[in-house]
């Protein structure tokens, strides 16, 4: 047998009590203080810079359209890191998840190109939940079966994706007008691949307009809404805002998914089970709970979310994938979970300042010159500053606790020597 | 395909660029190892040598001269080291997540600290800059052995520190009192905190070392091997040198395999790709993770990880 890692120690059961944004918030008014001194160390004005960070970030319909394409991979990932986390499966393979997830849509998409819109992006997103599935099964099984440490294995399998994709983005995709090269035996091989084959490098084909995830625009143009509102002025005035055609449903599709794993998780008995689990497996497994198979549907559920990133992310906002086409949605769905205090809808406003920052970043760098990296500090000092606080937190609510206990103690011996006294 | 697959395997420089791509992650692996005996994750060793790439880059470009480069790298690991250990052991806050939060401020850092030290005035340097970078160092004697000379002993200085630190680290672990030590707090830090060993002392000593070797590892990078630095240049190569401990089931013998079988992965991927053969090289920078992940589940009977892994210590909490 392998020994447990115990990693978490206290969080959840924390987490379970009491909730509250105070610390997150603090901790990011100081990454924001603290990012400063470096900003005024290159030279700029800190105030510049965030003034032009946050107006890069929403202060025009075209970078909240930006702000809503970054923050989406974000939702799903944290949502899949919150969602494992609180059931006792700390799943750092959403970035390996997330990239299968987005090969099976690609493939998907471009294999059949013919099937009608509504048939064809539900079937691309399932793939892509699908996908992110199977890819945690082995962790899952082993973790559950065997005990296994599931941060070591999804880790481990976030590179082996990784290589996979990068290799299946080299590989010529059999489409209808192409035959592949070296015949029959080649075929399965390129059934497989995802690259443009009429394409020098490493690119997937745009996928067709049928696979895209409506948008907007696209919505208030169907013919229902166009008759139903054509008339009225603010209608056209809507429609003319051109970012309407860049924000698909898929940021919008993040937010229900949110509130599904709310739901999911403090509102049904799956959820029950897999919080008990991750509090106490010992405790659930009294509670007549079965705990390798509550440990495997979490760990399922992680990795569909973290599989839908990627299914979105294409779908919805690339359209197709070339090599390191989302680096580090995956891992940063972690510091997006924990900043969000694995609360699914918390983790929406972690997922919005992770996403603004990098939205942001680019004005930030013509306005003031600062580099974009700079972002990277405020959120890797929010991380810092957010876990500090809540650790520090859950040591003093452990010390109050403990006081609380020894003084029941305590006099519960008062009464007790009273009593003998008398 | 096989006469273009012979005469790589025929080059002695295949076998010396073994040597040179495993020597990075030999360095932060083996660095890291006493302290994950000593019970904690170094899962930040890329931010380590990250910091350590760019602080070689500054220290050797500023002075002119390489070796305060070096100094400047392993002061630089050291301090991520400093802060890690702070939130690791003082503060107690989970390790991973510390971890990715570090390994992300690295990144951000070195890529806003090496413009602002490189600026010309108004203009942010485009252009690449080169720095003094180490010299190569032949042994004596040793190095002109015919095929064993060029392969081992015709390297950058820190290739030899890469040698002494896997025996190093194994003497250490197992044939001194403060081996023991490191043991006994990563195994049951409650016993240890009985019998009046400082946990805390412990694990930052370790930790601190973790990022001293692993500045170091980043500085071979940056002015070891290629002499200037690019945005994120160790693309990812701390996680692999964890991977190499899991792989080594945290021993310093098969950490030391571990470091090698993902160098030499590398060295021979980075030939087939430049030599254009038609093999999936993406299968052969894969493998060492299959191998990984395989005994991974093959761990059966003993526990290869201490305790402790990964909790922090507090006294009251037994």
């Amino acid at each position: 047998m392998n020994r447990p890692i115990r990693l978490k120690f206290f969080w959840q059961e924390y987490l379970e009590r009491s909730f509250s944004l105070t610390i997150p918030l603090a901790a990011i008014l100081a990454a924001f203080a603290l990012s400063g001194l470096l900003i005024l160390a290159w030279g700029s004005s800190p105030l510049e810079a965030y003034v032009a960070l946050f107006s890069g970030a929403f202060g025009s319909p075209s970078a909240i359209a930006t702000t809503l394409q970054r923050l989406t991979p974000l939702v799903f990932t944290g949502l899949a890191v919150t969602y494992g986390y609180r059931g006792g499966f700390f799943n750092i393979g959403a970035e390996g998840q997330l990239y299968m997830g987005a090969i099976a849509a690609v493939w998907v998409a471009i294999t059949f190109p013919d099937w009608p819109s509504w048939l064809l992006v539900p079937s691309c997103i399932l793939a892509s939940a699908l996908m992110g599935m199977v890819w945690v099964i082995l962790p899952a099984l082993l973790k559950a079966r065997r005990g296994i440490n599931e941060v070591l294995s999804t880790l481990l399998m976030n590179y082996i994706a990784i290589q996979y994709f990068e290799w299946v983005i080299r590989v010529d995709h059999a489409m209808r007008d192409f035959t592949p090269p070296g015949g029959l035996g080649w075929a399965f091989y390129n059934w497989l691949g995802l690259k443009d084959p009429t394409q020098p490098h490493p690119k997937s084909p745009f996928l067709v307009e049928a696979a895209h995830l409506p948008t907007l625009k696209s919505i208030l143009e169907t013919p229902l809404l166009q008759g139903w509102l054509g008339g009225s002025e603010w209608y056209q005035q809507l429609l003319s805002v051109t970012a309407l055609g860049r924000i698909s449903l898929a940021p919008f599709l993040g937010l229900f998914a949110a509130l599904f794993i709310y739901f999911l998780m403090f509102r049904t008995v799956t959820g029950y089970r897999a919080r008990a689990v991750g509090i106490n497996p010992e405790a659930a497994k009294f509670m007549g709970i079965n705990v390798p198979r509550t440990l495997f549907t979490t760990a399922l559920v992680s990795g569909a979310l973290a599989g839908l990133a990627g299914g979105m992310e294409v779908l919805g906002t690339q359209h197709r994938v070339i090599p390191n086409f989302l680096v580090n949605a995956g891992f940063d769905g972690i510091p997006v979970a924990l900043i969000g205090q694995l609360n699914p809808l918390a983790v929406l406003l972690s997922a919005t300042f992770f996403g603004a920052l990098r939205a942001g970043a680019n004005k930030m760098q013509v306005v003031s010159s600062v580099p974009v990296a700079v972002v990277y500090v405020i959120q890797a000092l929010a991380i810092m500053f957010a876990i500090a606080g809540t650790t520090i937190d859950i040591g003093l609510a452990l010390r109050k606790r403990r006081v609380a206990q020894m003084r029941r103690e305590q006099e519960t011996l008062e009464v007790e020597s009273e009593a003998a006294n008398a | 395909m096989l006469d273009q697959l012979l005469s790589i395997f025929a080059n002695v420089e295949f076998y010396a660029a073994i040597i040179r791509m495993t020597t990075p992650l030999l360095l932060a692996a083996m660095g890291s190892l006493l302290a994950e005996k000593a019970g904690v994750v170094t899962f930040s060793m890329e931010g380590m040598m990250l910091m350590g790439a760019v602080g070689g880059i500054i220290g050797s470009g500023v002075t002119g001269n390489v070796w305060m480069g070096v100094l400047l790298a392993i002061l630089f690991g050291i301090s991520v080291g400093l802060i890690y250990a702070i939130m690791a052991v003082s503060v107690g806050a989970h390790q991973i997540v510390t971890s990715v939060g570090l390994n992300l401020g690295a990144l951000g850092l070195s890529a806003v600290l090496y413009p602002l030290v490189f600026k010309r005035g108004e203009e942010v340097i485009q252009t690449v800059i080169r720095v003094p970078s180490m010299p190569l160092l032949k042994i004596p004697i040793l190095g002109d052995i015919p095929f064993v000379g060029n392969v081992f002993f015709n390297h950058l200085p820190p290739v030899y520190i890469g040698y002494l630190l896997a025996p190093v680290v194994w003497f250490i672990l197992y044939r001194t009192s403060w081996g023991l030590k490191v043991r006994a707090v990563g195994e049951h830090p409650h016993a240890a905190d009985t019998v009046g060993i400082s946990v805390a002392k412990v694990r930052y000593a370790t930790i601190l070392f973790a990022g001293a070797c692993s500045g170091l590892a980043g500085a071979f990078l940056s002015i070891g091997l290629l002499g200037s630095y690019m945005e994120n240049m160790t693309a990812g190569r701390g996680f692999i040198a964890y991977t190499a401990i899991v792989f080594g089931k945290w021993e310093p013998t098969g950490v030391l395999l571990g470091t090698l079988l993902f160098g030499m992965a590398d060295a021979l991927q980075l030939r087939i790709q430049a030599l254009g053969i038609g093999i999936p090289y993406q299968f052969l920078v894969m493998f060492p993770y299959v191998v990984t992940m395989i005994a991974l589940i093959s761990l059966v009977g003993k526990a290869s990880w201490p305790a402790s892994y990964g909790s922090p210590f507090r006294r009251e909490a037994g």
